[in-house]
């Protein structure tokens, strides 16, 4: 008899390679009711694309709705923390359901339409290249502390409107937010640190803003409070929740992505054959296999029935990208890192209205690395075999990527 | 006369991020799956028809003239 599935998500084994367990998952159980943390894990490509489609059965309003305590648990002293950390999340409008949800994204959706951000297209090629020649001299660099953490953060800065002396503390800040998904039982002192240091930063910008509009995107959030959709705390939370997502995912795309094609030189070769064609299809390619967020939660709005499983009203319900990804019911050899997979229906930015807003600014950064790296360092090599990723149960971050190509 | 256009979205494509339906409410409707349908091409003004299109995160809305075939988007 096959052995019982544990349910404790961040064993080390767990984080190293998410594939196996979820995938497991997957198989034997898609919709799995995890013990320990008291909630439902959905795995399966299609239960995912039903369940985020169906968002008047599955509420965004995560930290509003959720009656229970955090998880993993939190030191007791920090239980006036965590009202903080609700409070602040549940004013993000990606943790609103419609209709304020829907006015809420009419207000910031045209800036990072297609369109718009195509204009921002040479503003990343020039970023790419000069972090990329900044690298050259020296003959190696930690993708991830060279590349792909200052790109995002210089993007997504400039679309803010936020000083350049300000960058670093500003990715200071975000480390710290990131703890929103670790599990560590002290954590609700570094989230909070980030979330306060964030409101104190941003404040003063916000008000700038609304007396000088601009065409940043402060300015857009600024301009949501005029219309009378957001309020200050709103604008303030959400400036930050872009900061960080800004860059968070954008990084783990640009990492895994790089390690993807370092562990399959046959798809680096035919990204080296034709870098600029060949980025788009690559850059949804990666995305698919190795995720930049790994899972989402949702709160049942009313009992739903999943594969012959009861979900109660007020169940914690988890979705995971990665295991969908793989899903071999959608995808032909699943496991199978393939640079000209089309069409190519991933999940990696969720689904249905809450699709990532930030997807296609993301797929602009993707594209330009990928294309950058096979045109400047054909020849890079990993420089160290034992990579790490953080604990987290949203994030697929590694900890550091180091290449060289001497 | 007021210019005809053909409306078409790919399925391959689409992820029911339903913005188009917020813009042009008359056009496109969201299907069983909750992927969007342009289900009356003359639903709603054409400068409302182009809003919806460039609001798709996927560009999976292609908008042509029905006389010309001219593509007018993406």
């Amino acid at each position: 008899m096959a052995s019982a599935i544990q349910d404790d998500m961040f064993t080390p084994d767990v984080i190293a390679n998410p594939y196996a367990y979820y995938g497991r998952l997957r198989d034997e159980d898609p919709v799995h009711w995890n013990e320990t943390y008291e909630l439902w894990v959905v795995t399966r490509h299609d239960d995912l694309v039903w369940l985020t489609r169906h968002h008047e059965l599955f509420s965004s309003a995560v930290f509003k709705n959720d009656p229970r305590p955090a998880y993993p648990a939190i030191d007791e002293s920090d239980l006036g923390l965590y009202e903080y950390v609700r409070n602040y999340q549940g004013d993000q409008f990606i943790q609103h359901d419609r209709p304020d949800h829907l006015e809420m994204r009419k207000v910031v959706h045209g800036y990072f339409t297609p369109k718009s951000l195509e204009e921002w297209r040479p503003f990343v090629q020039k970023a790419v290249k000069e972090l990329l020649d900044a690298a050259e001299k020296k003959g190696r660099m930690d993708v991830m502390r060279d590349l792909a953490t200052p790109l995002p953060v210089l993007v997504i800065a400039e679309m803010m409107g936020v000083p350049d002396p300000d960058r670093h503390y500003i990715r200071e800040l975000a480390e710290k937010l990131l703890y929103i998904g670790r599990g560590e039982h002290d954590r609700m002192k570094l989230l909070t640190e980030g979330m306060r240091g964030m409101v104190v930063y941003v404040s003063p910008l916000v008000d700038e803003r609304i007396v000088n509009p601009g065409d940043d995107f402060i300015s857009v959030l600024a301009s949501g409070e005029k219309a009378g959709v957001f309020t200050r705390h709103q604008v303030l939370v959400n400036t930050s929740l872009l900061l960080l997502a800004g860059h968070e995912t954008t990084i783990n795309l640009l990492c895994n992505g790089t390690l993807a094609f370092i562990n399959h030189p046959d798809q680096w070769a035919l990204l080296k054959k034709d870098p600029a064609g060949a980025a788009k299809l690559a850059t949804e390619e990666c995305l698919r296999y190795d995720s930049p967020v790994k899972s989402i939660q949702r709160i049942a709005s009313e009992d739903v029935e999943m594969r012959g499983k009861v979900l109660r009203k007020d169940d914690r319900v988890r979705w995971f990208i990665s295991s969908a990804n793989r899903d071999p019911a959608m995808f032909a050899n699943p496991d199978t890192f393939d640079i000209n997979r089309w069409p190519n229906q991933h999940v990696a930015f969720g689904s249905g209205i809450h699709h990532c807003l930030g997807a296609t600014l993301a797929r602009v950064e993707g594209q330009e690395v990928f294309k950058a790296l096979a045109e400047r360092f054909p020849g890079f090599r990993l420089d160290n075999e034992r990579l790490e990723y953080q604990p987290s149960i949203t994030f697929r971050s590694l900890k550091s990527l180091p290449i060289n190509w001497q | 006369m007021a210019r005809k256009v053909r409306v078409r979205v790919d399925h391959n494509l689409c992820v029911g991020n339903a913005m188009c339906e917020t813009f042009a409410p008359h056009v496109f409707r969201l299907n069983d799956d909750r992927q969007s349908e342009a289900v009356d091409p003359d639903g709603d003004p054409i400068e409302q028809i182009l809003e919806a299109a460039e609001s798709c995160p996927m560009s999976a809305i292609l908008v042509e003239d029905a006389e010309t075939g001219e593509q007018l988007f993406p």
